[in-house]
């Protein structure tokens, strides 16, 4: 044994050196991401928020918690995109604050949130619209427009050419190539097909016969690519392709305009906007439960159906003041000018309306502390 | 002796058979090569590495057969086919892992900076990549606290586990004598070993939510910890631990044990001067296979520790990042989608670097240690 302190003894040096090297590491390491200081704000609030839920959401949520934090250094939030039905699973069970969710609680989880967070439940209000666009790369045209059972048609693989006489119909003015269809789809599970599907069951029922779901059904064939840049990449490699994809990532690309009642719409943020202005409430919920019907199928003009509807999830009460406090200033940035505004910058989202955000700040306001 | 066998040897030349010169099996290989690249770009129209790879190989190992059995005879000629045979395989075991640190090095290597080491994501938004994608800015982010996570984490995963593992060890082989109650740990440890490391994270977690819950109603959310996470690397990494030990313990000569006994030292001392510095060097570099196991794991580091984006020295409370979550993240779900993701893929080619980099310089240690522990030989 004494053997081995002596040999451990010449180790001491480079353990030493090791020890220094990483106590000079730590000393220089700074604690944001562009290496300024961020211990400012003049906030006193503290702690830590933590949220689970959906991916979609997770770049506006990076920008959120950005701004968030450099404003109120002393809270820390904490998201982890496992997915919506994670998110509001774990969320009812008491393990996060707050919760994103691509969908809006069903009946027997507003049950449970009235468990988990007292007599008022849980208040729920959408706080994340992404349009998602149809893109084409058609050589010679620069404009589209497309009804919403010439998409179906599309992209089950029931129209193979961009002469065929519907796709001409809605584009009397465009000269079309008899060129064929490469129609490109999402290949992994993702909430932008499931949406995509739902406008097109909701809109083209009779073309569009599959269940909606987040993966695309296998039988409409067509060209399967990965993830959103996935698909993007194959459209713009290929002649004729079209293909659905998150607005934000479009780039260069075409955009399809979308037949919404008689007149076709051009995607942008305001369009997007719209269509959940445009959309019911859904029935019998408490006063603070903003979970929309969108209208997939609205003729409100200028409306932009195609869109992904992201909710927050927070309970209408906490245990104590420091918590109600933290969650009221968190969500009221988000929904806020500012928040809505960097998450459109960095996540391409579409802003809230005027009139939906003091609809949900008023629902903010009325979280209270639990008792 | 040898010398003069040799000499003997060389003098009549006659009593050995005709030899191809030594050079012969590189130069076929390499005619194999050429040849091989021929034929790919007559027959596919271009180079095509797996095509040349595969016909390369196949036409050297022909080649080397009919040149050695008509030269050499039959029974060199299968003797030469089985060495190049070997030899190939080896060259296609080397592939995968030459192919994975050429595109770390050179995908990481070119996004490396010291910056990335020494921020973190704390206050980082899609914004600011797609300026750096734009050329406005400079890369924003970093992985320190990445860094700092996975060495936290491993650390306590190794106070956890080294012990238990070592001491189960000795346990089997001093004392247990193939006893019931040895037999059923063996059991039980190979069971372990073969555990999906998203079950043991879900192991983890489950007990500390389980735990918090029972203390404190309603904050199962608090149990997402650095220090669940080293408990779940723990279970992964104790059967490894115990296994390597026990084989390396067993190792020790019966004789040197008896010797002792025989001076009337008793057991526990034998152990601790006798078997345990004998066999140091080997236990230390199983345990760092065990370290470089469980330094790369994802899956049970998301569902015990979160995805933090902030420092943390704190294993006991607070979300933690590791270089291996921060990666998955990264790639997954990029900061800003779209075009500017690719910001976020070279953090994670980085991140992927300096892991590599991790798992290297521990296997360098434990060489260091082990040599310097080693007994000497001879005395």
């Amino acid at each position: 044994m004494k053997g081995i302190f002596v040999k451990l003894k010449h180790l001491a040096p480079s353990a030493a050196i090791l020890a220094v090297g990483a106590l000079t590491l730590s000393a220089c390491g700074g604690t944001s991401a562009t290496g300024e200081d961020t211990s400012g704000g003049d906030s006193d609030l503290q702690g830590t928020l933590t949220g689970i839920g959906a991916s979609s959401q997770k770049a506006a949520m990076d920008a959120w918690t950005a701004d968030f934090t450099s404003e109120n250094s002393g809270v820390t939030v904490n998201y982890s995109p496992d997915g919506s039905g994670a998110g509001r699973e774990q969320f009812l069970a008491g393990n996060a604050q707050f919760a994103g969710s691509d969908a809006h609680l069903d009946d027997d989880e507003v049950e449970a949130g009235k468990e988990a967070c007292g007599a008022d439940g849980a208040y729920e209000f959408p706080v994340y619209i992404s349009p998602i666009a149809v893109t084409f790369n058609v050589e010679g045209v620069d404009e589209l427009n497309l009804s919403p059972d010439t998409i179906a048609k599309i992209f089950k693989g029931e129209i193979t050419n961009w002469n065929d006489d519907a796709i001409k119909a809605d584009n009397p003015d465009a000269e079309l190539p008899d060129l064929k269809i490469t129609a490109v789809h999402r290949a992994d599970d993702s909430g932008t097909t499931e949406n995509f599907a739902e406008y097109l069951k909701a809109t083209a029922e009779k073309t569009w016969d599959a269940e909606v779901d987040g993966n695309f059904p296998k039988d409409f064939g067509g060209e399967a690519a990965q993830g959103t840049d996935g698909v993007i990449q194959t459209v713009s490699d290929t002649d004729g392709a079209i293909g659905y994809a998150d607005a934000s990532a479009v780039g260069d690309l075409g955009t399809a305009k979308v037949k919404v009642g008689e007149e076709f719409v051009e995607l942008s943020p305001e369009a997007a906007t719209k269509v959940v202005d445009a959309s019911e409430k859904v029935e019998g919920r408490g006063e603070g439960d903003l979970a929309f019907d969108l209208a997939r199928d609205t003729t409100e003009s200028g409306a932009y159906p195609i869109v992904l509807v992201s909710y927050h999830l927070v309970c209408s009460s906490y245990k104590d003041q420091e918590t109600v406090d933290m969650v009221k200033a968190w969500e009221k940035f988000v929904v806020s000018e500012e928040g809505q505004k960097s998450a459109a910058d960095s996540a391409g989202s579409a802003p809230l309306s005027d009139d939906l955000r003091s609809q949900i700040e008023t629902v903010i306001d009325s979280i209270k502390v639990e008792g | 002796m040898l010398t003069s066998s040799n000499n003997t040897i060389t003098k009549s030349r006659k009593l050995t058979s005709k030899q191809l010169p030594k050079a012969t099996p590189w130069i076929v290989a390499v005619a194999s090569i050429l040849v091989a690249i021929l034929i790919s770009f007559i027959a596919f129209g271009g180079f095509n590495i797996p095509v040349v790879a595969v016909l390369a190989g196949l036409i050297n190992l022909v080649a080397v057969f009919v040149l050695s059995a008509s030269y050499e005879g039959r029974r060199k000629a299968t003797d030469r086919v089985a060495t190049t045979l070997v030899t190939s395989t080896f060259i296609l075991a080397c592939v995968p892992l030459v192919s994975l640190l050429w595109l770390t090095i050179s995908k990481g290597g070119a996004a490396i900076s010291g910056d990335l080491l020494s921020r973190t994501m704390l206050g980082m938004k899609g914004v600011l990549d797609q300026q750096y994608v734009a050329g406005e800015a400079s890369l924003a982010g970093g992985f320190y606290h990445a860094i700092v996570g996975t060495v936290l984490i491993t650390l306590a995963a190794c106070i956890i586990s080294i012990p238990i593992g070592v001491l189960t060890a000795i346990y089997l082989v001093e004392y247990a004598q193939k006893n019931r109650l040895g037999k059923a740990i063996t059991f039980l440890v190979d069971v372990m070993t073969g555990i999906p490391s998203i079950v043991a994270g879900l192991f983890a977690f489950a007990l500390f939510s389980t735990l918090a819950n029972v203390l404190m109603p309603g904050s199962a959310g608090i149990a997402k910890t650095g220090f669940t996470a080293a408990v779940a690397l723990s279970v992964l990494m104790i059967p490894i631990v115990v296994r390597n030990t026990e084989e390396i313990l067993r190792l020790v000569p019966m004789d040197l044990r008896e010797a002792s006994y025989a001076l009337g030292v008793p057991k526990w001392k034998t152990i601790v001067k006798i078997v345990l510095p004998t066999s140091v060097s080997g236990i230390l570099s199983g345990v760092t296979i065990a370290i470089a196991r469980v330094i790369g794991e994802t899956a049970p580091i998301m569902v015990t520790a979160g995805f933090a984006k902030a420092l943390n020295w704190n294993l006991f409370s607070g979300w933690m990042s590791t270089l291996p979550t921060f990666i998955y993240d990264s790639q997954l779900r990029p900061v800003s989608p779209g075009s500017a993701a690719l910001a976020s893929s070279e953090r994670a080619w980085a991140a992927a670097l300096v892991l590599v980099a991790l798992v290297m310089l521990l296997n360098l240690l434990a060489r260091i240690i082990a040599k310097v522990l080693a007994p000497k030989a001879g005395r």
